[in-house]
């Protein structure tokens, strides 16, 4: 258990978001409310169970809230988020969006670059099962992702990083594409 | 067909089922191969901390699905291998946990406390062995208890619940779950409750996609596989992820002398066999509970050991039976805990969860009490596929008899790879696996969606297991509650017209209340469950 403190918002938290989902978002968005009669047929709608859900995190919040305020002081301090949760997720996103980039662009942007020419221009749909190109994004894309998350969490850059990043990266590829002729490894399925 | 009959076809589905390749003119049969590379992976995989049969199996399904596809032909070798991986990551977890002082699983935890003393005196060997001896006879135990008390279940919830009982029956379930994972039931409920709730975006009856907000990316519903994932997988991926970058650390492992002598001999299996006998008992009872785990079993066991014990080594200081006492009640949970997914449709833990997503997956065979109707005049094909599973559940423990042992001892090798290089490969290879699936980059949306939703979840210390299972539960809670409330005429109180279900409501309550007092003692071993 966190501090009561903590429990306390969590509670509060919980009960806001699930009274403003129950009275505003579910009834705003489904078509039939949660009883209906329909032919002289009384039947349940949509609306029935996630109302039944979104009322159900209200009462247990607020259920949990009074047994908060009632219990001892836990003896855990600390916070659940603090200053170093921003301070690692920050360039961990910055490493994912990367990685993400590179691994959607890299392959069409390589095939534009360096591609065959001629007459009719090729698209990257056309070459996306065809060695290089289809190993492009994900290779700088998934050895981006390894690298540079195992970089952040040590604290410091190595070569021989740098290299299981790459086997991985080549493993994967073994497993995934080599003996499966249905499988299309990212982002291949998009173009 | 008769019983005797549908026994048989399960276990010729399985030995003389379709062929992977011949050998001298023999056919290998492909569902026994997809067993042993199921085993052999959840070895391997258990052998490695920071890795479990959960992650190995929940990556292992998109590239299984890609692989057979979805006709009912994929079921047996799908579920097969799922089977291999669960079976074999049980034994493994404890190689690491006597070789390095390191849990390869959570419910291997209490193994270290006998097993790294023993390695430390010399003997690994014995002590793995053990470990094998007493995992693989409690696997059995519980595969037997199930095999005989999931089909009578099955039976008694098809002949006496109707949709009102069944759809209580569920709500049970989940409050069950909800109440013992974790340490607040009441958190429990609200992850519980926000998996219905999530559940219902996109789907419904009518022609508007409820919830969706008129996006279309909302529309057709969240994709069940990828959430799952996120939230268990790609969720606890990052939880570790920080906590290593806080603690920055690597642990270091220093080698080990070895004893000559490292047999198991029969006297030391006859000596070990009360402590293994007890505590596969309790093992199958708590694995035969939805949403009590492993870690649990291995607590109960090896406290029951300890008090049984009059060894002139005390537990804790490098007994086998220690170590007996532990891995027996661990591994018995594992067939216990089918019990309610084949006779109920309840997924009782993370590995089931993933049995379950396969066979909705695929389709044409829906765990459940459906699956157990033996149909004289014409054939069921599930109770086929169920009896197939039990066979390949056989298989797998004769494997683990026979070279279970074998593949542990050279597993050890695996808990030297550092959790800070292995978590970034199994992130990545987490994210193909989802990919490969759904072949759509704003997949990879939802899956970062529903990792931040486990981050947070674990963050905040609400269990993401009640949310996982109401989240696969959802369609099938709400089809009863639809029909129950049509049969019922439209009766606003259709949940309370039948005194089976008043009673599964009651024990509802009474569970949640119960352990909602604040006597309650916070139980270390459930947390570490709930942190699986």
């Amino acid at each position: 258990m966190l501090s009561r403190r903590n429990e306390v918002w969590i509670a509060l938290l919980c009960i806001v978001a699930a009274l403003v989902t129950a009275m505003v978002w579910v009834p705003l968005d489904s078509e039939t409310p949660p009883i209906y009669t329909f032919r002289r047929q009384i039947n349940i709608g949509d609306a029935m169970l996630p109302l039944v859900s979104a009322t159900g995190i209200a009462i247990c919040a607020v259920i949990h809230l009074l047994l908060t305020l009632r219990r001892e002081p836990a003896t855990e301090r600390s916070a659940p988020l603090d200053i170093h949760t921003g301070s690692f997720f920050l360039p961990f996103a910055a490493i994912m969006l990367v990685s993400c980039m590179l691994m959607y662009w890299a392959g069409p942007i390589a095939l534009a670059l360096f591609g065959p020419t001629g007459e009719e221009a090729v698209t990257y749909r056309q070459m996306r099962a065809a060695f290089p190109w289809k190993y492009i994004g994900y290779g700088l894309g998934g050895f981006t992702m390894v690298f540079g998350v195992t970089s952040l969490i040590e604290g410091r850059i190595s070569a021989s990083r740098a290299l299981t990043s790459m086997l991985a990266v080549l493993a994967l590829i073994l497993v995934f594409d080599v003996p499966f002729d249905t499988i299309l490894l990212p982002p291949n399925g998009d173009y | 067909m008769g019983v005797l009959d549908y026994v048989w076809a399960g276990i010729m589905a399985v030995i003389a089922g379709p062929a992977a390749f011949e050998l001298f003119g023999i056919g290998i049969p492909l569902v026994g191969l997809m067993v042993l590379g199921g085993f052999i992976l959840g070895i391997v995989g258990g052998a490695t901390p920071g890795l479990a049969g959960p992650f190995l199996m929940a990556v292992s399904l998109p590239i299984l699905l890609s692989t057979f596809g979805f006709s009912p032909d994929a079921l047996l070798p799908v579920l097969g291998f799922l089977i291999g991986v669960m079976k074999g990551a049980t034994v493994g977890g404890s190689v690491p946990a006597i070789l390095f002082n390191t849990p390869g699983t959570p419910d291997a935890m209490l193994t270290t406390f006998d097993g790294y003393p023993m390695a430390q005196k010399g003997q690994a060997g014995k002590a793995l062995r053990t470990a094998h001896f007493a995992s693989v006879s409690g696997d059995t135990f519980s595969d037997l208890v199930l095999f005989t008390c999931a089909p009578f279940l099955a039976v008694m919830v098809e002949a006496y619940l109707g949709f009102g009982e069944k759809a209580a029956l569920i709500l049970l379930s989940l409050a069950f779950v909800a109440a013992v994972v974790g340490a607040s039931p009441m958190k429990g409920m609200i992850a519980a409750f926000l998996g219905l709730f999530i559940a219902t975006i996109g789907t419904g009856q009518d022609s508007y996609a409820r919830l969706s907000l008129g996006t279309d990316v909302l529309s057709s519903g969240v994709p069940m596989i990828t959430a799952v994932l996120g939230v268990l997988i790609l969720g606890e991926i990052l939880f570790a992820f920080e906590e290593m970058w806080r603690s920055r650390r690597v642990d270091k492992v220093s080698p080990t002398p070895i004893q000559r002598d490292q047999r198991l001999s029969w006297a030391d299996r006859k000596r070990l066999m009360p402590f293994i006998g007890v505590s596969a008992a309790i093992g199958t009872v708590i694995g035969a509970l939805p949403g009590i785990g492993s870690t649990l079993a291995a607590t109960l066991g090896y406290s029951t050991g300890e008090r049984m014990h009059k060894g002139p080594v005390a537990f804790g200081d490098g007994t086998p039976e220690g170590i007996a006492a532990t891995e027996a009640a661990n591994s018995s949970v594992s067939g216990a805990n089918l019990i309610p997914v084949l006779s109920l449709g309840i997924p009782g833990n993370v590995g089931a969860v993933f049995l379950i997503l396969a066979a909705e997956s695929i389709g044409g065979f829906n765990p459940g009490p459906g699956v157990f109707r033996f149909t004289t005049e014409e054939v069921n094909p599930e109770l086929v596929i169920a009896f197939g599973l039990f066979t390949a559940m056989m298989l797998a423990n004769i494997l683990n008899w026979m070279i279970g042992g074998r593949i542990m001892a050279a597993c050890g090798v695996m808990a030297r790879v550092p959790k800070q290089v292995l978590l970034p490969i199994v992130l990545l290879l987490t994210l193909t696996a989802i990919y490969v699936q759904e072949t759509d980059f704003t997949v990879f949306y939802f899956a970062f969606a529903f990792g931040v939703l486990g981050y947070g979840m674990r963050k905040l210390k609400f269990p993401a297991l009640p949310f996982v299972i109401a989240f696969i539960l959802a369609g099938n809670l709400e089809t009863a509650f639809r029909q129950a409330f049509a049969v019922s005429g439209g009766d606003p109180f259709f949940l309370f017209k039948s005194p089976l279900s008043l009673v599964f409501l009651a024990i509802s309550v009474g569970v949640i209340v119960f352990f909602s007092l604040p006597r309650k003692p916070v139980n270390k071993a459930i947390e570490a469950e709930e942190g699986a």
